[in-house]
């Protein structure tokens, strides 16, 4: 991917450098659909911001952009599904799932159909503003019956999505984030549905995370290593089903936990975490990063991630709060 | 499986699907009657004579499906699957009582006969259009039915999805709609009219026809040109009186009528004259 981008022409909402940048999600949707020709795609016209391009050029006649229709896109989908199809709907997190809610519960959930959701911008990875902030995404579609949600932690897993999306037998909810550069060699762990990935390991504290935060995690955790505290990180991109036994297996082992999500701290994964912990009698030093209870706005993710608490500094204050507690 | 009746045979069973109304209601004192009566001859010239299904295979995959998407209508739906032999009649008696899936709003733990659980209104017609683009990709000849309220086109997805059915040229879909004129707080235009409806629908790419929604010729009429038209979604506006066939209850606009024992015997009584 060396092509520098130097023609006049429509950019894209999310690539805003003069490179073009990896598909590997819009890649790996359009082999699976060569492979099974049951997969058909849906975007309500964001077509390069959700990698879906590569679809619509290469299967056309299984592409639909509905137009910007999110609740009908919903309700296709559950028809198509019915009619033993398997859509995947594309749009941005906060159109996909907080508009179209009861779209989702009644044609995709109820039914239990093998209707994919697909959303891109979680929380505060985007420069347009709270209108296109989903930050309470994961507390909403959490709470949903048969509906199981994943986040990857970087575009190396963002291949292996389509493979989970369609190994759940049933609605799945995708939170993706589209690359911003091209990342680094990096060989991914194998991802499992209800499995988190122990990406560091530690016995002072356990760090759990998923999608954006998870970089900065690792790198809180390295430089909690130069102060003496040994975390062990956990990416949790199966965030419904969650890994139950490794999360007490971690509260075991190091007696405290911090969270870190790109989402509210109110019902995404730290409430998830905390759900399992309480449930099983244990009490433990305990943390949660992630959005506090309130509105952001428009700036760069970066920006963004250090003026809302969601950057490295923030986890690693957290953890040596957990670790004061836990004494 | 596309049994053809005649003019005779339809009006009976209308008649039947009627006193299956009068019947359900009466036990709970209030429902759904007056929509049931009213839209007794939609239900028996689709279900009787236009679509083609077949009760032993609900889920044969080549069948035309019909979706009730207003479906709180379901004294007259579980009516006609009754009769058309989806289950046994003898389970109408069980009509929106505990533990019974005959629930006051349609759902399909029932079974796959519905297509799809459409209470919150404004989304059946989506689902029906996920189906018939499905259908073409596969080839298959099935026809999709969706039976609208006219209230519930005050939703706005209906109209994103009249849009998309309109600019695909979906010709495998008709959209009835049950134009009773009464929504929860009464007449229509007293709400928020539709009209003109048919503008409107014309506009948005649909062939539109308007029909006496009790009129079983011109049911069937409808239904036979909307299978004739090419490259174009039909819409039909099917004018129902609330309460037909009843003469006392004739034009009584209330969305849930109260309904007492010895109004339900008189109701009886009249649709039984018919038989």
């Amino acid at each position: 991917m060396n092509e520098t981008l130097t023609q006049l022409e429509a950019a894209d909402f999310i690539n805003r450098s003069f490179k073009p940048l990896p598909r590997a999600y819009g890649e790996a949707l359009v082999s699976a659909a060569k492979a099974d020709s049951r997969i058909v795609a849906l975007c309500a016209d964001l077509v390069p911001p959700t990698e879906t391009d590569l679809f619509r050029d290469e299967l056309p006649e299984r592409f639909h952009n509905v137009g910007i229709a999110e609740a009908n896109m919903i309700g296709l989908a559950g028809g198509m599904a019915r009619c033993g199809e398997i859509p995947f709907c594309h749009s941005f997190c906060a159109f996909i799932t907080k508009r179209v809610l009861d779209q989702i519960t009644m044609q995709a959930a109820y039914p239990n159909l093998p209707v994919k959701i697909v959303g891109y911008l979680p929380g505060v990875a985007t420069l347009l503003g709270v209108s296109h902030q989903a930050i309470e995404d994961v507390a909403i579609m959490r709470s949903v019956p048969n509906v199981a949600i994943f986040e990857p932690s970087g575009p190396e897993y963002h291949a292996t999505m389509v493979k989970l999306a369609l190994d759940w037998d049933g609605p799945v909810y995708l939170r993706m984030k589209r690359p911003e550069t091209t990342p680094d060699e990096f060989t991914p762990q194998s991802l499992e549905i209800g499995k988190g990935i122990i990406r560091r390991e530690g016995s002072d504290v356990t760090i759990i995370s998923a999608g954006l935060c998870l970089a900065e995690s690792l790198t809180a955790a390295d430089n909690l290593d130069n102060e003496g505290i040994e975390s062990r990180v956990i990416d949790m991109a199966s965030i419904k089903p969650i890994d139950q036994a490794l999360i007490l297996e971690s509260a075991a082992r190091t007696g405290a936990i911090v969270t870190a999500e790109n989402h509210s701290i109110i019902g995404g994964l730290g409430s998830a975490v905390a759900e399992i912990i309480v449930e099983e009698g244990i009490g433990l030093p305990f943390k949660r990063v992630g959005i506090k209870d309130q509105f952001c706005e428009g700036g760069t993710t970066s920006y963004l991630m250090k003026k809302f608490g969601l950057d490295a500094s923030a986890i690693a204050m957290a953890a040596h709060q957990v670790m004061e507690k836990k004494g | 499986m596309n049994v053809k009746h005649n003019l005779q045979e339809l009006t009976n069973i209308a008649t039947r699907l009627r006193l299956h109304v009068v019947d359900m209601v009466a036990p709970s004192g209030q429902g759904y009657v007056q929509q049931g009566l009213g839209a007794a001859d939609i239900f028996t010239t689709l279900y009787f004579a236009e679509a083609t299904m077949d009760p032993a295979n609900p889920f044969w995959p080549d069948r035309d499906r019909i979706f009730l998407t207003t479906a709180h209508n379901t004294a007259i739906f579980y009516a006609t699957l009754a009769e058309r032999g989806f289950f046994d009649v003898a389970d109408l008696a069980t009509y929106v009582t505990d533990g019974s899936p005959l629930e006051i709003n349609s759902s399909e733990r029932m079974g796959s006969f519905v297509e799809a659980t459409c209470g919150s209104l404004g989304q059946g017609l989506s689902v029906a259009i996920g189906c018939a683009l499905a259908a073409k990709r596969q080839g298959r000849a099935s026809r999709f039915y969706v039976i609208l309220g006219d209230g519930e086109m005050q939703e706005g997805q209906v109209w994103e999805a009249a849009m998309y059915a309109g600019t695909q040229g979906l010709d495998n879909l008709c959209i009835i709609v049950d134009y009773n004129f009464v929504q929860s707080e009464g007449p229509m235009d007293l709400v928020m009219s539709l009209e003109p409806i048919m503008d409107k629908m014309e506009s948005f790419g649909f062939v539109c026809q308007e029909v006496d929604g009790n009129d079983i010729e011109s049911l069937l009429a409808a239904y036979d040109m909307a299978r004739t038209t090419k490259n174009k979604p039909s819409f039909i506006k099917a004018n129902t009186l609330m309460g037909k066939g009843v003469a006392s209850l004739e034009g009584l606009m209330f969305h849930q009528l109260r309904f007492p024992p010895e109004v339900a015997a008189s109701a009886r009584a009249e649709l039984e004259m018919q038989l």
